[in-house]
């Protein structure tokens, strides 16, 4: 048990603030993890978004300059083939390096592979000198390669878009469980302050006013005080010294022999 | 009245929830769980709060009635306070009110539930809502009352103070030993229920878990559909045999395992409870299987649960009587009303207090017949004093008066009346699941909030027990 009033106050302070830093720990620790996951839903999901629509653009660029092609703007038309075929090359690259979701990996390889497809059926519309014959042969075979690259682009786009509305989700738990522990903790010190208020008014203000009231209502002829005090703290000190006092005057005051 | 002297022993109380509060924290950090820091900070709450009075509060030996009585209703005030905090600092389905209704609903064992998917919230929460029911069970202050260091005046005030007038009546023992009698028969009811449990085939976790509430008699799961959950017909049997036992008064239990004469065995009490028991199991089964809608089996198996379940007001459950025939809900209803017997672990009415109803209706006969004549009630051998009588007969007019009153107030909220009705006996015998909206599958959550409020003022009044409260209220007006 602790005796000292100056510990006693220093200790519930110290508790004090203890609540307080770690409900800001806990908070800072909570807001921390609220960042790294918005951090994560912008590189694991939105990169992956914006790269697939790239690839939606560039694929369509390469639908219209595959069509100039054909229509005898031929170099117009090479010119818009290679500028989406970068375009599409950097696009699948991030996806690539970007593979955060679960069954990606397929859907970025499916992309690929489909798209090399379109590639080399493109090679051959390209190299056909025959106009009527590579319009037939655009609208047979390639055609619907484009259409099943633009599939597999959408499923990947989907795939994350879900992810990302279901982080978002997580997000609205995340901010509840990083805001709490603040309001939590500014409830608690209020009636932590309370309950403070009220111990250092029993065992501190009462004693003093005790032992005030004991020295205004001394009388000379008692040789104590009564104060009533019961703790053995600084005030019971005081109490101590004031009776020893006491005890001298009255030695002083007797006559000597 | 010494606030400091409160403010203490309160402390102790938190301390002890503090305890479990870790324990639940380091269950959610082995499982990686976002529950992990809700609860760890909780539970630093908690400790902070309960060392901080014993900084300055010296040691008192002795407490006054009115003392103990603050200490004990404040405890479950304060407990119920605390355990909202780690839900309502995890979020999800815990919104303000859902959290203090699930939190007064565990530590009041009453098991009613607003939580929608139970599976769906982590493992180190669904642990702490057992504990709840747990540190419930026996009354928060009993385990306080076992490690409290005061003297035995201290611990004989808290303890009339937390136990009924009634269920003293088969502890013949000093303040001391009926605390030790009850934290030994508590844990050994629990850890040899988790036994059974695993090797019944139930992970350690929920066999830890459902003994929690089974024997607290509380009836939160781990599972979405409750006992059913799991489809055992060994773990039902099991639970059933665990439910009956924590619903039969613990000092009986105590004197049956030590061989001594006061056992369940001599007990009128016990075999009339058992016989009642029995009779309902035979009637809900019966009309079962007479309307076809279980096999003679199934009508036993699942009437014989759902019968033991709210008898003893733990309220698990292994099929929805909701659809059950009115007949069987009528009779369920009773089983509601009347509750387990005095010095187990549950709430709300109590079967002695019906048993000595049904024996002082006896006695008033008798006196119609004989005006002169001398008529004694006896209980278990004991005569029960006319004071004892009286305030038996009070308190079933007051318990009725308090389900009406909160009836009453959930139709004004436009909740149907079966629902209603069902919902305050359910709360106010700390018993779990009603009927209609609140079936034993089903849950609280479509309970309009107030509604929630009120019903877990009824908790609290059925776990504290109506005088408790008067006493308290009378205590503040002779203050004043």
């Amino acid at each position: 048990m602790i005796k000292s009033l100056k510990i006693k106050i220093l200790a519930g302070f110290m508790l004090l603030s203890t609540l307080l830093v770690v409900a800001g720990t806990v908070s800072v620790i909570e807001f921390l993890k609220l960042s790294r996951s918005v951090n994560a839903l912008i590189e694991d999901n939105y990169k992956t978004i914006e790269a697939t629509k790239t690839m939606l653009e560039a694929l369509e660029r390469n639908d219209s300059g595959i069509l100039m092609y054909l229509l005898g703007e031929k170099e117009e038309g090479r010119k818009i083939i290679r500028s989406s075929e970068v375009d599409f090359a950097r696009a699948l690259k991030t996806a690539k390096n970007n593979i955060t979701e679960t069954n990606e990996k397929e859907h970025v390889d499916e992309i690929e592979n489909r798209y090399n497809l379109l590639q080399s059926k493109l090679l051959l519309t390209l190299n056909e000198q025959h106009n009527i014959k590579a319009i037939n042969w655009y609208h047979d075979e390639v055609y619907q390669s484009f259409i099943a690259v633009k599939h597999s682009i959408n499923d990947l786009m989907g795939l994350n878009q879900n992810s990302m509305y279901n982080e978002a989700t997580i997000l609205k738990d995340k901010s509840h469980r990083a805001i709490m522990p603040g309001i939590v903790a500014i409830v608690g010190s209020l009636i932590f302050s309370m309950i403070l208020s009220f111990f250092i008014s029993k065992y501190y203000i009462l004693p003093l006013s005790s032992l005030s009231d004991a020295i205004r209502t001394f009388h000379p002829h008692e040789k104590q005080l009564r104060s009533n005090l019961k703790s053995e703290d600084e005030i019971k000190k005081i109490e101590n010294e004031v009776n020893n006092l006491i005890t001298r005057l009255v030695k002083l005051q007797e006559p000597k022999n | 009245m010494r606030k400091e002297v409160i403010i203490k022993f309160i402390g102790y109380i938190l301390l002890f929830n503090a305890v479990f509060l870790m324990l639940s924290a380091a269950i959610s950090f082995l499982y990686s769980e976002t529950s992990a820091i809700p609860l760890l900070f909780s539970g630093l709450i908690c400790t902070i709060f309960g060392i901080f009075p014993f900084i300055f509060v010296e040691s008192h030996d002795d407490i006054s009635f009115s003392e103990g009585l603050v200490i004990v209703v404040g405890g479950w005030i304060i407990a119920c306070t605390i355990g909202m905090l780690p839900y309502i600092m995890w979020g999800g389905e815990f919104s303000l009110i859902n959290a203090w209704f699930e939190s007064v609903s565990g530590f009041t064992t009453t098991g009613s539930t607003v939580l929608i998917d139970i599976e769906g919230i982590p493992k180190g929460l669904q642990f702490w809502r057992s504990s709840t029911h747990w540190i419930g069970g026996v009354g928060v202050i009993t385990f306080v009352l076992l490690i409290l260091p005061h003297s035995t005046s201290s611990r004989f005030t808290l303890l009339n103070a937390e136990m009924g007038e009634l269920s003293k009546l088969n502890f013949r023992y000093k303040a001391r030993k009926i605390v030790h009698i009850l934290i030994i028969v508590y844990v050994g009811l629990t850890v040899t229920q988790t036994i059974l449990l695993t090797l019944a085939g139930m992970s350690i976790f929920d066999a830890i878990n459902h003994s929690f509430s089974t024997i607290a008699t509380g009836g939160f799961s781990t599972k979405n559909l409750s006992i059913a959950g799991f489809n055992s017909p060994v773990i039902e049997t099991i639970i059933m045999f665990f439910m009956i036992l924590s619903g039969i008064h613990f000092g009986l239990l105590y004197g049956t395992l030590t061989f001594k004469s006061e056992n369940i065995f001599k007990s009128p009490v016990v075999r009339a409870f058992l016989a009642i028991i029995g009779i309902g199991i035979v009637l809900v089964s019966a009309k079962l299987y007479i309307s076809g809608i279980y096999s003679f089996w199934d009508s036993i198996r699942y009437g014989a649960f759902q019968v033991i379940a709210l008898s003893s007001t733990t309220g698990f459950a292994t099929a929805d009587s909701a659809h059950w025939p009115a007949f069987t809900h009528i009779i369920l209803i009773y089983f509601t009303i009347q509750c387990a017997m005095v010095g187990s672990t549950s709430g709300g009415l109590k079967f002695d207090r019906i048993y000595l109803f049904f024996k002082s209706v006896k006695k008033q006969l008798k006196l119609l017949q004989h005006p002169r004549a001398i008529v004694a009630i006896k209980i278990n051998g004991r005569p029960v004093s006319e004071q004892l009588e009286a305030l038996t007969l009070v308190f079933i007019v007051l318990y009725i008066f308090t389900f009406f009153v909160t009836t009453l107030i959930l139709t004004f909220l436009d909740v149907d009346l079966f629902t209603a009705f069902s919902a305050s006996i359910t709360t106010i015998g700390n018993v779990g699941p009603g009927f209609g909206e609140v079936s034993s599958l089903s849950n609280f959550s479509s309970l309009p909030s107030f509604g929630k409020f009120v019903l877990t003022l009824n908790m609290l009044l059925g776990r504290l027990e109506i005088f408790n409260i008067i006493a308290l209220l009378m205590i503040r007006k002779v203050n004043n």
